[in-house]
């Protein structure tokens, strides 16, 4: 039944809108957000996803829960992106992989709510008892009666009183569109370059800016010299915005010739910034844990470095700012907070403030923050005029967010089979200087210790200052908790001569979700029949979901080569197989790059690594072969989009000490990390 | 600054730039053709790869004065509807996730597939090396490069 703050409007001519409250996204405002689905007269289905899509498929996803509550095919369905209204869509945020998580239930009600009120209007047209109708492809049908359109019932179903009809979900069973192979909805407007992100947004008048940057960690600029930048053809204006110097020109090119004739002195921040020392430093904070409950068997200590973001498509916002509104387009991964802030800064009534989240080229935690929308903002105000702030690839590598460096000491203490009875895991690490609330060593803890295992034992987390910007970076702690964690383990294994899986099987409570996966990976991989092979296991429960990775590795010319990857996955019920098996082998990914290479250095104040080819993300020919199996499962529906780094990760590190015989120290393997 | 005669997907266009401007921008900002995408800038990445005389460049990192007398090829120009074969197997192996470095994949694979009507593991690596995929969809790019080698052939 309908909740009794739910209600149903008609809106335009005859046109069918269901919005329903979602209680469970509603926060301590006591906002009351909706979620919408519209038919129109003429039968045509429109859902609005509420949250951005960077690439994880949310928008595909809101298409198939609506056209499978509605019974018609998935192509009926067009997708309308949100604009930033919290007060509408309570939380918008992609991150900490809620997004499904939180929409799923309110999405497939709205629809569910839109096809039982289709079928109760054509049987009070028929004088038959609704439940003897259904409703199949865009029709509603009773074995006595001609069928009709859902076209021809959507002005007397928006006018039947919604507490009246009861609403029922389409049961699992009767799935036609969940569950089932499905391309992505936007894969033909990628193929053919009409995929619109945000540095393609174009709009009248619109005006380009890039920014002068620090040339060390935390400069700010002294004396500015912008005579030959305002001589450059082209250049409109030069701006002060809070991280340098803004040129803002007609065209990219002319910003960046203009930024490029710029003369700044700069002053203040840490020219002697080096990585190494920082390294030695959050070392030195390992913060003590209690006394071993018995002879320590194994220590070890994993140093892991600074991760950048580095999405494909380099950070950029477009601003419109009026004296009485704003306009924003934006690759953003939080449109509601980013409409909460901006009215703020402005001063601005939120209801004048206009936010388009664009499609983004990848995000991976990078646009949950707002600095390049401030920029644009800032520019925009001081020009008057729709300004576009663009990042060059340099700009992005040099100047994120990034993922902090940490430092990791575990010790055990095992019995006499050589397993673990007790742990101790020490973090010494950064909070996240754009998330306030990670200040507190618990929050860390929280979100990375995952550690799924029946041994008991303590995790203490020391935090010190970051001494540059950090952020959210894909599955957050975790991902270095969690390989940390699963590296120890191997490596325990190792000294008491166990087999991986076995090992991980013993320390598993028998009828879990995680020893499922576990064993299924284990026979998909033939884990039994290949035991000559570097081979390395690794789990992870997190977000409500459970998966295993084994990694197999080669050495070709004494250099790591990843060859195969099995991952074996429970999410509860797999709502789009393909988009989980890209979440999965984009994780996959991830750790090949992390562990065999890509790091983040700083020298002299300066990040060093400037674009794709000093900070050597994987390409194709280091891609390995990845098996995803998804597991079915009665558990809720769980979140997907991090899961799989974590373990794919210590996996990957795991079977690279096999193959070398060194054993793994940090990451990237058998590097100087820092 | 000079005039600059372009020949795009099959039209002719006059930009007014200076010579060094690279031709990304013209195309993106002139030309209005989008598809091509701004990645690096210093050729590192791909993203707006597109092709000129059947070979796969990077519009980044080429002038538009070096560009005139090129016959241009940008992922718009690649078919009328969308249905060029690599864009077919691209569609039904679902390679894409965030999608932004697709058409330099899609057309450096178009350029690989005409001197390579039936490429090997070993071509596909050589030719997609300097195509970054920050999502990790390079196995399915695998997958559809050969499959739209079997699509170009006829077969189905």
């Amino acid at each position: 039944m309908l909740g009794r703050r739910s209600f149903l409007t008609a809106a335009g001519l005859g046109a069918l809108v269901v919005a329903l409250p979602v209680p469970a996204l509603a926060d301590a405002e006591g906002l009351v957000p909706n979620v919408f689905v519209r038919l129109d007269a003429d039968g045509r289905i429109t859902a609005t996803a509420p949250r951005p899509d960077s690439g994880q498929g949310v928008r595909t996803v809101v298409a198939m829960l609506v056209a499978e509550e509605l019974a018609v095919d998935l192509d009926a369905v067009r997708v309308e992106q949100a604009l930033g209204d919290p007060v509408r869509y309570g939380s918008q945020a992609v991150g900490n992989s809620v997004t499904l998580r939180q929409t799923t239930e309110p999405l497939r009600r709205a629809a569910a709510t839109a096809r039982c009120l289709l079928v109760a209007a054509a049987a009070d047209r028929w004088g038959v008892p609704r439940e003897d109708c259904r409703a199949r492809n865009g029709f509603v049908t009773h074995p006595r009666h001609r069928r009709l359109p859902y076209a021809a019932l959507v002005a007397d179903a928006a006018a039947l009183d919604p507490t009246t009809v009861a609403v029922t979900l389409t049961p699992q069973a009767e799935w036609r569109v969940l569950g089932r192979e499905a391309g992505r909805i936007d894969a033909h407007d990628i193929v053919t370059g009409k995929a619109r992100y945000g540095i393609d947004v174009a709009r009248p008048g619109l005006l380009t800016a890039v920014v002068a940057r620090p040339p060390w960690i935390g400069a700010v600029p002294d004396v500015v010299d912008d005579s030959a930048a305002r001589a450059v053809a082209g250049v409109a204006d030069v701006v002060r915005v809070a991280a340098g110097i803004a040129v803002v020109a007609g065209s990219a090119p002319a910003a960046l010739r203009g930024r490029a004739a710029l003369r700044v002195t700069w002053t203040g921040g840490t020219p002697t910034a080096d990585s190494r020392v920082w390294l030695e430093d959050l070392a030195a904070a390992l913060p003590a844990t209690g006394p071993a409950p018995g002879p320590v068997a194994l220590e070890a200590e994993y140093r892991l470095p600074l991760l950048a973001h580095a999405p494909m498509e380099p950070m950029n916002a477009t601003a419109d700012v009026r004296p009485d509104s704003a306009s924003l387009w934006v690759p953003t991964q939080d449109p509601g907070r980013l409409r909460t802030l901006l009215a703020q800064t402005l001063g601005l009534d939120p209801a004048m403030i206009r936010v388009e989240p664009t499609l983004a080229g990848g995000a991976f935690g990078r646009r949950i923050e707002t600095d390049y929308v401030l920029e644009a903002v800032a520019c925009s105000r001081a020009v008057g005029a729709p300004v576009k702030v663009l990042w060059t690839r340099d700009d992005d590598t040099r100047h994120d967010s990034y993922r902090p460096m940490s430092v990791h000491r575990l010790s055990a203490v095992v019995d006499a089979e050589g397993l673990p009875t007790w742990r101790s895991h020490a973090v010494s690490t950064w909070p996240l200087t754009t998330a306030p609330p990670f200040a507190n060593p618990a929050v860390v803890k929280g979100s990375g210790d995952h550690f799924p295992y029946t041994v008991p034992g303590a995790v203490t987390v020391g935090l010190t200052p970051a001494p540059l910007r950090t952020a959210y970076w894909r599955a957050v702690y975790a991902g270095q908790f969690g390989y940390a964690e699963e590296c120890f383990l191997s490596a325990l294994g190792d000294r008491g001569g166990w087999d991986q899986v076995a090992l991980r099987r013993r320390l598993l409570p028998p009828e879990s979700r995680l020893r499922r996966v576990l064993d299924v990976a284990a026979n998909r991989a033939r884990w039994s029949a290949s035991r000559k092979r570097a081979r390395g296991v690794a789990c992870h429960l997190d977000y409500g979901s459970a998966i295993a990775v084994i990694a197999v590795v080669e050495l070709e010319d004494g250099v790591p080569r990843v060859r195969k990857v099995t991952a074996a996955v429970d999410v509860g019920p797999a709502l789009h197989p393909s988009g989980v098996r890209a979440q999965v082998e984009g994780c996959v990914m991830d750790a090949v790059s992390t562990v065999l290479g890509a790091r983040i250095t700083v020298r002299d104040g300066q990040v060093v690594q400037s674009s794709f080819r000093d900070y050597p993300w994987a390409r194709i020919d280091r891609a390995p072969d990845v098996d995803v199996v998804l597991v079915p499962s009665d558990a809720p529906i769980g979140g997907l989009g991090e899961l799989a780094y974590p373990p794919a990760a210590a996996a990957i590190a795991s079977a690279v000490a096999v193959a070398t015989g060194r054993p793994v120290t940090g990451m990237p393997v058998n590097t100087d990390v820092g | 600054m000079g005039t600059h005669r372009l020949r795009v997907n099959g039209s002719w266009h006059e930009v007014d730039l200076p010579d060094d401007t690279p031709l990304l921008w013209a195309l993106r900002e002139d030309l209005g053709l989008t598809g091509p995408k701004y990645g690096c800038g210093v050729g590192a990445c791909g993203a707006c790869t597109s092709i000129v005389d059947g070979s796969a460049f990077r519009p980044c990192t080429t002038s538009v004065a070096d560009a005139v007398g090129g016959d241009i090829t940008t992922i718009e120009g690649l078919s009328r509807r969308g249905d060029h074969p690599v864009q077919r197997a691209w569609v039904e192996q679902d390679v894409a996730q965030c999608g932004y470095c697709q058409p330099g994949q899609i057309m450096t694979t178009v350029a690989l597939l005409a001197e390579h009507p039936d490429p090997s593991d070993e071509d596909i690596d050589e030719a997609l090396r300097d195509n970054v995929c920050r999502c990790g969809t390079y196995a399915r790019i695998r997958v559809a490069v050969k499959r739209a080698a079997c699509l170009a052939r006829g077969e189905r």
